[in-house]
């Protein structure tokens, strides 16, 4: 046997350190915070020299150069882990744990792990780029901006403003989002999207119609409270990670059970304690077949439904059709199953409910949503540590896009489209109303729901007449988006076809800019990744974290500010865009836009997130509790980590944040709350206002509607305003004063004087099981467009066609053609779609990442081995899967696994650049093509969309699949 | 791993249950593991292999058994051919060296033969560092040199294999004819090709005996087997996974064992253990007597031929 | 002394693969080089458990009784570590290996299949601790810098876990004791035995066959 030479054996210094722990009787804990296995990682070497904690000179760590920590936030998912970054000479080389953040503790999933390889960029696009007669041709900065802005006014001139659509991203910073968000409506159109539509728009159109917000109730964190785990649709083990770290702390600790109800047996059932597996679909059935049970056995909270909740009575009726057997036929869930379930939840409270894509992307996206938010109503689990519906959002800060408005149908922080709203921004970028009223076609657009990405193709393609505005969609601006994310894609590829520009911003290629159909007209601009920039994200439980900038931009790109201040300087508007943000050089500064953020954002409360308040939380994470995330000690002691929304009123009163959102049992000072009064006081006689409850201290002992000064002025209270607060309403009211709300009060007065009463300033109203004004109030089974079972179409009908958005919306006539034609013989089995652990969303980032792409190297096809059997696939065999619209077809890997169930078929969706069985990698500009290349699943998804929302239905279709 | 039934049973029903463990003395760590394996992303056969402790066969193969059985087969063929010299010493001509050459060998058949033995020879050796070096060489030369002189055998031995394949061929090509078994050889055998007649009487055999036939046979057919699991070694988990490569790694070893001792036996029979035998492959013609001694029919053939020279006149 | 190990807990484990990026990123390990990586078991049943598998820096390792050029070492806490400079990639450890932890650059033997690479408990290997050649060989010594190993510290649920061996086995009968279940922790029996006899290699230890 060798010796290691010299000091070999002794280790350096941990063996001294794990000496120290053990023989001084150190706690377990002590050494386990060395063993990297309890918290607080470094802490423990913390007293021993600084020369031997650091890499003395090591591989890419240089000897004798300064190394610098940063503190960023994984870009990948809304979980928000903490990165901790170690940069030397202005390279990110090394990283490390980040054991003091509440959330992740130090862990990662392995897109967290793999974050440093995105600056290190190979595969990047390193400086701007522009197709001409299919070829990519290097161009600058200058030429950039400036054809694309020639072109953007042209098309203005030609075709109006909504002939541009303006595409941003969940992966924005709140910056990034609330600035692109200002921009459209600058260029004069609501025509702005992002991820949201295609991932969240149902849930927040669900539960915001439900009690007030669209947003996840309570945290990961707080899951490890639960005493029963409810998971629908969703894949935390693959899509949020670290979050099943708190979630399997909460069932190990609890013994909770732990049931996920999903049609594929999936890594997160694994852990499961029941599994129920459910026809994709049907999950109204399932929901309606709990309370069911829930209500025969009078299982419900019946105080909290009294006090809470509006129209539980017509919920009691459409529940009642869903009796154990129509379950099973449905959904083929058998009863005795549905039964253990509910009394699981019934039993065992609180009880949480997780939802997640399987819930959202179907036709009927906002009524799932909405029907399991009414069972954890029944339960009485809302507003409840433990309890809650936790929602966990998407992309890495998809919750911050969807709050600061990049959105169709609202401005910043849902305050929609209406001339009050417009008002309201206009004060706030103090800018004249009829200034921006100019910049639109029209009023009527100005106040018109935009078209929504799900459908940007459709509205390219669309002839003048067959949509609600001048001109269809002629140019496409596309800020991170991986384009192989829409479902229909072989018309998508029309679409694209036909624009007659396009732009893309983004750190890569993305599929837009291999489809060869397209052949000039296209122009690419490096966007760096929030890792080359600073500015804030919000996660899913409504967090919001500071990331500093770890490196400079790489190459040649800019961060999103940059890009959208020198887009506005050269259309001619960055004066009045940014009166109140200062620009350095071109870069505006993104403290600054928060500023401006916290000024107008008052209807979701934020407004307490100063730029110097989440820094300092970020500086001081160690002092956040790591269930309550809430801080013991230090400067920030009090506060919710990330002061989770609302967190009320100027950041002087130091709201600490809302960790549970409408908990009854906290003052609204302390992160209590109550349901909002959005939708008036009385329906048809009936009081929508909470019935005998308040949050704990409020000096109103019953429901009250939202604060506007009139309320103020009946309750006596407005003499505690102070004069300037006063100044400010009357110079917003005008002679209207009495209409100035809580909402658009810029002095934040009324806010405070109904916090210092206790009161929450949205009101205190009850939680709706029947939304009047949703297409379905009481949602209702309906079956998917593309439905494996026809002889259920009829009793379970899709929507009737109808408009919105602009457009048509297709449903029961395409159903009902489908049902009755022979497609389900030539397509007899389901396909739905999700993710893997390794990639993110069209995957043309991580796949390009060498440390991920290893561990997928091929697109495939889950297929139940009975199935494989009967089409003599063999396991890693190529097969084609067929979809039933444009002859669409796919050439994937089989991989025969008891996964699916017999008849279903899954596939991941992260993959792009092949395309119906030829590699398009040729296709991409030089170095940028990602490692890993794959068909991706939205060329076989079809038709469908939630009428709320224009969702898209990507979990049901229907194919067929034959070997290769 | 062992998914014990009563564990996932645990899990499901999440209440204590009997096999539930009070205190934390009474969990298993360790628990009986055996072969296990699943699935992985990574498209590498092989590393979805999670567990497989038997690799410890194949450990107590390379570590002992192998050196025992190699060593111990050379030596005690060693010994047995010293016991042999000691007892029955150089088998002579009994008639004494006539002085008269018959051709046996021509150019292309001792190319053949050399080209083989020669890169036998080296692949043995080389292949021996590898199995003995760490016991006998490194404490001798040291880590580094032992680690070059290991380099340097592995690519030697894969590289020598090349000739040896092809003088394998060229043996089979040119003395297949004459080693195909027939009735002759079983009174050879049953003799012991008069190996123990001191007398000097040989069975009658034809241009090689039974005894040669043996040895061309198994050179045959170990080295082809040798050359096969050899290049499959060369070429890991192409064919086959590891419980494969592990076999394959213990039949070239124990046939390499097998053949370095027999082909001793060989060079002892074809050097100083029988007088005149050298020259067939040295000069490539053998003395009259020796032929007709050894191999009387052959001698026969070749002197009907008219290849062999006329029988001197009878001395009696 | 501590004796190093690994634990994964598979009742932890859902297969995030972010102790395998983390060894990636943290060593620069190239591709096609696993030095860790996940195996599921029983996929898609009721059952499915994922192990993450790397070196378990085996008590009596058989990767350092097979070689032949004898180039491992194992330190005073256990960990086998082996000399990239001594090694000619015959690949006989990864026959021995029962965890399949030894991985090659080359898949052909024609020649070399290269220079083992391995697990190396993020200790770097036989030559000065932190050296740049240190850390061209074998990747950064966190050891040697007070921290315990990329993977088990980044690892998502907790699931992996390195360190003392007498602290993990007394989370893990802790977890087990809290949850009521546990399948027992993979590799222990095989990497280190019932009897945990220490060391075998470790200065001191008792000899291995072979030298
Ligand atoms: N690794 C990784 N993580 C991610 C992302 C990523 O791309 N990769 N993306 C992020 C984003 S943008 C999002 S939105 C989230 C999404 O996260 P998830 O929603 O958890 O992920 P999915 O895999 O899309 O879908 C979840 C599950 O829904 C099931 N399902 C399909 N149809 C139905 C149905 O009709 N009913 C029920 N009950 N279940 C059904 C699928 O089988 C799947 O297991 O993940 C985020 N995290
Ligand atoms: N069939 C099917 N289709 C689906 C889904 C499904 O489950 N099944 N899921 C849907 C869901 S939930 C979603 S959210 C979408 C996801 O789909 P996409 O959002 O289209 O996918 P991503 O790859 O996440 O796109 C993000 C892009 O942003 C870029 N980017 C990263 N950082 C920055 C930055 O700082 N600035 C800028 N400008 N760009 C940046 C990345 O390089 C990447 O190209 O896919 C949807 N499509
Ligand atoms: C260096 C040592 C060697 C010597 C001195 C030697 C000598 C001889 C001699 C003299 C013969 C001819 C016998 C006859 O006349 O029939 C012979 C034949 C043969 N030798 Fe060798 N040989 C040696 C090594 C080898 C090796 C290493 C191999 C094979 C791996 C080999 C394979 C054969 C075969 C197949 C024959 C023909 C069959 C036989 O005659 O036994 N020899 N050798
Ligand atoms: C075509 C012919 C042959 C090929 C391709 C071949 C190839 C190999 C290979 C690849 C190894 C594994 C060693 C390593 O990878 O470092 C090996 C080992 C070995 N070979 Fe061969 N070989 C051949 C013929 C022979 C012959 C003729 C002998 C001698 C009799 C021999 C004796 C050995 C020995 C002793 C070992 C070492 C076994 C150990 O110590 O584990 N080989 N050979
Ligand atoms: S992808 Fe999500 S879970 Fe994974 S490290 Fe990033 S934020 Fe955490
Ligand atoms: S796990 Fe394999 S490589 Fe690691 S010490 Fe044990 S035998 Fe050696
Ligand atoms: S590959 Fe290297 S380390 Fe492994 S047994 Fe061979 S020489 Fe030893
Ligand atoms: S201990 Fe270090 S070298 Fe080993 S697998 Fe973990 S990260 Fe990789
Ligand atoms: S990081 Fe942890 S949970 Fe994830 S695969 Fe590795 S061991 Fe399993
Ligand atoms: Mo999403």
């Amino acid at each position: 046997m060798l010796k290691k030479t010299g000091s070999a054996t002794p280790r350096g210094s941990l063996s001294r350190a794990l000496a120290g722990a053990l023989g001084d009787g150190v706690s377990r804990r002590g050494f386990l915070r060395r063993s990297g296995l309890a918290t607080g990682g470094l802490a423990a070497v913390g007293a021993l020299p600084a020369t031997m904690i650091r890499k003395a000179d090591a591989g890419p760590i240089l000897p004798n150069v300064e190394l610098v920590t940063r503190k960023n936030v994984c870009t990948h998912c809304s979980v928000g882990c903490t990165v901790i970054a170690e940069v030397q000479n202005g390279v990110w080389v090394g990283q490390e744990p980040g054991w003091e953040s509440p959330i992740n503790q130090g862990t990662h999933c392995a897109k967290g792990a793999s974050v440093r390889e995105l600056t290190k960029g190979s595969r990047r696009v390193k400086y701007p780029l522009k197709l001409v007669d299919g070829q990519w041709q290097r161009i600058s900065w200058d030429q950039a901006i400036g054809e694309i802005g020639d072109r953007l006014m042209e098309i203005r001139r030609q075709s109006g403003p909504d002939a541009v659509f303006w595409l941003g991203s969940a992966k924005f910073s709140n910056e990034g989002a609330y600035l692109y968000r200002k921009l459209a409506a600058f260029w004069g159109t609501n025509n702005v999207d992002h991820q949201a539509r295609i991932c969240h728009s149902t849930t927040v159109a669900g539960v915001a119609n439900t009690w007030g917000y669209g947003a996840m109730t309570n945290s990961y964190n707080d899951i490890q409270n639960s005493k029963a785990l409810l998971i629908v649709g969703g894949n935390p083990a693959e899509a949020h990670p670290v979050s099943m770290q708190h979630m399997l702390r909460g069932k190990e600790h609890n013994r909770a059970p732990f049931i996920v109800i999903d049609p594929r047996f999936t890594r997160t059932a694994a852990h499961a304690t029941e599994y129920v597996r459910i026809r994709p679909g049907t999950d109204i059935p399932v929901a309606w077949g709990l309370l069911w049970h829930i209500f025969e056995n009078g299982w419900e909270d019946k105080e909290y439904i009294r006090q809470r909740v509006y129209g539980m009575d017509e919920v009691r009726a459409e529940v009642r059709k869903w009796t154990p057997e129509e379950v099973e036929r449905v959904t083929g869930v058998p009863g005795t199953q549905m039964r253990r379930v509910a009394e699981a939840l019934a039993k065992n409270k609180p009880s949480t409910v997780i939802w997640c894509m399987g819930v959202t992307q179907h036709t009927v996206g906002t009524a799932n949503v909405r029907a399991l938010s009414i069972l954890q109503l029944a339960l009485g689990n809302i507003g409840v540590a433990g309890g809650g519906a936790n929602i966990y959002r998407g992309h890495c800060n998809v919750q911050g896009a969807t709050d600061f408005g990049l959105d169709v149908s609202t401005l910043p922080a849902y305050y929609g489209l209406a001339e009050g709203a417009w008002k309201h921004f206009c004060r706030v970028w103090d800018v004249d109303y009829d200034y921006m009223k100019s910049r639109f076609a029209s009023k009527d657009l100005m106040e018109a729901k935009g078209i929504p990405t799900t459908r940007w193709f459709d509205a390219v393609l669309a002839q003048p007449g067959q949509i609600e505005q001048p001109s269809p969609l002629r140019a496409m601006m596309c800020f991170g988006h991986g384009g192989n994310t829409v479902t229909r894609m072989p018309e998508m590829v029309k679409g694209l076809a036909a624009l007659s520009l396009l732009v893309i911003a983004d750190p890569h290629p993305t599929t837009f800019a291999a489809i060869r159909e397209r052949r000039d007209g296209t122009y690419i601009l490096p966007a760096c990744t929030q890792f080359e920039t600073d500015g804030s994200r919000t996660c899913s439980n409504r967090s919001m974290q500071w990331g500093e900038k770890v490196v400079e931009p790489i190459f040649e790109s800019k961060d999103d500010y940059t890009i959208i201040y020198l887009l506005a300087r050269r259309l001619g508007f960055a004066e009045e865009m940014f009166k109140h943000i200062t620009v350095e050089g071109t870069r505006p500064v993104p403290e600054d836009i928060l500023r401006e953020m916290n000024r107008g954002c008052l209807a979701i409360g934020a407004t307490g997130q100063s730029p110097e308040r989440l820094k300092m939380h970020m500086k001081h994470q160690a002092d956040f509790d790591k269930i309550t995330m809430r801080a013991a000690d230090g400067p920030c002691r009090g506060d919710y980590y990330g002061l989770p929304w609302p967190s009320w009123g100027h950041p002087e009163i130091r709201h600490p944040g809302s960790a549970v959102l409408y908990d009854t049992s906290r003052h609204v000072m302390d992160g209590g709350g109550v349901f909002r009064a959005r939708f008036g006081v009385e329906r048809n006689g009936v009081s929508l206002l909470a019935d005998g409850s308040y949050s704990k201290g409020s000096d109103i002992r019953d429901g009250y509607p939202e604060f506007t000064m009139a309320v103020l002025r009946k309750l006596g209270w407005d003499k505690e305003l102070t004069a300037e607060e006063r100044r400010v309403i009357e110079a917003i009211g005008g002679d209207k004063i009495d209409e100035v709300s809580w909402q658009t009060d810029l002095s934040m007065g009324i806010i405070r004087v109904a916090l210092k009463h206790g009161c929450v300033p949205h009101g205190n109203a009850k939680a709706r099981a029947l939304a009047w004004n949703l297409p379905d109030p009481v949602p209702v089974h309906r079956e998917p467009i593309y439905s494996p079972r026809p002889e259920l179409v009829k009793a379970y009908p899709a929507i009737e066609d109808r408009r919105d958005f602009r457009l048509v919306q297709l449903a029961r006539s395409l159903q009902f053609k489908v049902a009755d034609s022979d497609l389900r013989e030539k397509f007899p089995m389901v396909l739905t779609s999700g993710r893997l652990v390794e990639y993110e969303g069209g995957g043309e980032e991580t796949r390009s990442n060498p440390w991920l792409a290893e561990l997928q190297q091929s697109m495939f096809a889950e297929i139940n081995v009975k199935d494989a059997e009967r089409l003599g696939i063999r396991d890693g065999a190529w097969v084609w899967v067929h979809g039933p619209e444009n002859a669409a077809r796919a050439k994937v890997r089989a991989l025969v696994t008891e996964r699916v169930g017999s008849g279903t078929v899954f596939m991941p969706f992260h993959f792009s650049g092949y395309w119906q069985g030829e590699s398009l990698r040729g296709n991409y500009p030089p170095d940028t093509d990602p490692i890993v290349l794959g068909e991706p699943v939205n060329g076989v998804t079809t038709y469908g969309y939630d009428p709320v929302t224009f969702m898209q239905e990507t979990k049901v279709t229907l194919c067929r699949v034959e070997p290769a | 791993m062992l998914l014990a039934a009563p564990a996932v049973q645990a899990q499901l029903y999440q209440t204590p249950g009997p096999a539930t463990p009070a205190t934390k003395d009474q969990v298993q760590l360790y628990v009986p593991e055996d072969k296990e394996i699943g699935r992985i992303s990574l498209p590498d056969e092989k590393l979805s292999v999670l567990i497989q402790p038997q690799g410890r066969e194949w450990r107590e193969f390379r570590s002992h058994t192998l050196r025992l059985l190699v060593g111990g087969l050379v030596l005690a063929m060693l010994a047995a051919l010293g016991l042999f010299y000691l007892f029955r010493g150089t088998i002579r001509i009994h008639a004494g060296r006539s002085g008269r050459m018959v051709p046996r060998f021509g150019g292309l058949d001792r190319f053949a033969h050399w080209t083989t033995a020669v890169s036998f020879l080296v692949m043995a050796a080389t292949g021996l560092v590898l199995t003995f070096g760490r016991p006998l060489l490194i404490p001798l030369i040291g880590h580094p040199a032992f680690t070059g002189l290991a380099v340097w055998s592995k690519s030697v031995h894969n590289f020598v294999s090349v000739p040896f394949v092809f003088g394998l061929l060229l043996i089979l090509v040119l003395w297949v004819r004459d080693n195909i078994p027939e009735k002759a050889d079983w009174i050879w055998l049953r003799t012991l090709g008069g190996l123990l007649d001191k007398g000097g009487e040989h069975p009658e055999a034809g241009r090689f005996n039974a005894g040669q036939k043996g040895v061309f046979w198994s050179v045959v057919f170990g080295g082809a087997a040798m050359a096969l699991t050899g290049y499959l070694l060369m070429v890991p988990f192409t064919v086959t996974g590891i419980g494969g490569m592990q076999i394959l790694h213990v039949i070239h070893a124990v046939l390499a064992g097998l053949m370095i001792a027999a082909i001793i036996g060989h060079i002892y029979i074809g050097t100083i253990g029988m007088e005149g035998a050298f020259d067939a492959m040295g000069r490539g013609e053998v003395d009259e007597n020796w032929a007709i001694e050894h191999h009387h029919r052959w001698y026969e053939e070749q002197r009907r031929k008219g290849l062999a020279p006329p029988p001197p006149q009878a001395a009696e | 002394m501590a004796r190093m190990k690994f634990l994964c807990d598979s009742e932890r484990c859902i297969e995030c693969n972010a102790c395998v990026t983390a060894c990636k990123n943290e060593h620069e390990v190239p591709w096609g080089i696993n030095r860790r990586r996940l195996v599921t078991l029983n996929d898609g049943m009721p059952g499915e458990r994922s192990v993450s598998m790397a070196c378990m820096h085996c008590n009596d390792p058989p990767c350092a009784a097979v070689c032949p050029v004898d180039c491992f070492l194992q330190t005073a806490d256990g960990v086998v570590l082996h000399s990239k400079d001594l090694c000619i990639g015959c690949g006989y450890c990864f026959y021995a290996c029962p965890f399949g932890a030894p991985q090659f650059p080359r898949s052909t033997d024609f020649g070399s299949r290269g220079k083992m690479d391995k697990c190396t408990f993020c200790a770097g290997g036989p030559e000065a601790d932190n050296t740049p050649e240190e850390y061209q060989k074998y990747g950064s010594n966190r050891l040697a810098e007070g921290k315990l190993p990329l993977c088990a510290e980044m690892c998502s649920t907790r699931a992996l876990m390195a360190g003392d061996g007498d602290v993990l086995a007394d989370i893990y009968a802790e977890r087990v004791v809290r949850r009521g279940y546990g399948s027992g922790a993979t590799g222990w029996t095989t990497a280190y035995g019932r009897r945990d006899a220490g060391s075998a290699l470790a200065p001191g230890g008792a000899a291995t066959g072979g030298s």
